[in-house]
């Protein structure tokens, strides 16, 4: 029984750790090690239930364990800040009034990508929609609106992601990498150099460069383009 | 926070209550077989063995077996039943020989299984 225990714990700790390091990607409404707790508890309660040939207690011994590691745990949290940002990490501020943080995101293993799919299950389309987006340790995304902004009409596509042209995007907008580069020449920048672009159906662009405030330009599209 | 330390220390007293019972209680029920084991071992290097001894003994093993599917995984339990019905069928022909064999491995068996409770790297890795 002390043996299950101990190997219950064993795989705890680890799964906490590797959850931790995955980042928030992983994560979805629920503490890293909550999470774990779900994850365990079924296969945990199915295998005794299932197979006659496992005693029924080894079951619940691994249940009781856990519950008493997710007890432990809570209480650490509850005591100790340190404690609950080893456990459960913190929020990190993905947006701020300068713009998109690439920093915090690569910390947290997500993509501007990633950002924009949290923003627009909240209602919001365009980066510069909100004036301060917070990754909650949970996962979740808080949003702080920017008033100043004005909310277009059409959904904002990524093109520079990071230095990175997403070349699919550009081809869907009907656009060359050349046309491109000339326009961020004009501005006065590189794509290398480029955190973050988006463009919309009204030629609104949004750019990020490199320890700079973010941009709103405006983009003049070939005739007929429009989303 | 005060309910929360309460279902801590409780659910830690069941683990460690659990556990303290458990491996004195595998380990008794297999040391009285193994004591059992040892006799039937005596008589049938002497050749003196019954059918009614292991019959005895088996009849020690089913009682001591009922409580300890609580504990032990069934086919461990099963592996026993099969290794000492095959030694009764033995001693009966007067195998004396092949008998000894399978009670030696059931001497091993009411060894090794209580050690599986034991808090050693090879049963926790």
């Amino acid at each position: 029984m002390l043996v299950i225990f101990l190997r219950t714990f064993i795989i705890f700790l680890t799964l906490v750790v590797v959850m931790r390091l995955m980042g928030k990607r992983q994560i979805g409404e629920m503490q890293p090690f909550e999470f774990i707790v779900t994850l365990i508890i079924a296969d945990l309660a199915c295998i005794p239930m299932a197979d006659v040939s496992i005693p029924l207690i080894y079951g619940l011994i691994a249940i009781i364990g856990l519950f008493l590691l997710h007890q432990l745990l809570s209480v650490f949290e509850m005591s100790s800040n340190i404690f609950k940002r080893i456990i459960s990490g913190k929020p990190s501020i993905v947006i701020n009034p300068d713009g998109v943080n690439m920093k915090e995101l690569k910390q947290n293993n997500l993509g501007v990508g990633d950002l924009i799919e949290a923003m627009r299950a909240q209602g919001y389309f365009s980066l510069d929609d909100l004036r301060y987006a917070i990754f909650e340790s949970n996962g979740k995304l808080s949003a702080l609106e920017n008033e100043q902004t004005n909310k277009g009409t059409s959904v904002p596509l990524l093109i520079i992601d990071n230095g990175k042209i997403n070349s699919n995007n550009l081809k869907a907008i009907k656009e060359e990498e050349l046309s491109l580069v000339n326009y961020l020449n004009t501005q006065g920048s590189k794509v290398k150099n480029i955190e973050v672009m988006t463009l919309d159906g009204n030629g609104r662009v949004y750019l990020k460069i490199k320890n700079q405030k973010y941009k709103i330009l405006q983009f003049n599209l070939q005739e007929g383009v429009k989303w | 926070m005060v309910k929360t330390i309460i279902t801590i220390i409780c659910s830690a007293l069941i683990i460690a209550g659990s556990a303290i019972y458990e491996s004195n209680f595998v380990a008794r029920q297999f040391n009285e077989f193994h004591a059992v084991l040892s006799i039937l071992y005596d008589k049938v290097d002497g050749e003196v063995a019954t059918q009614d001894d292991v019959y005895a003994v088996q009849k020690n093993w089913i009682e001591k077996k009922h409580v300890l599917h609580i504990f032990i995984p069934h086919s461990e339990i099963k592996e026993v039943d099969l290794w000492l019905s095959e030694a009764a069928t033995l001693v009966r022909d007067k195998e004396w020989h092949d008998a000894i064999s399978k009670i030696e491995v059931l001497k091993e068996l009411s060894e090794q299984i209580p050690m599986s409770f034991k808090i050693t790297l090879e049963n926790i890795l």
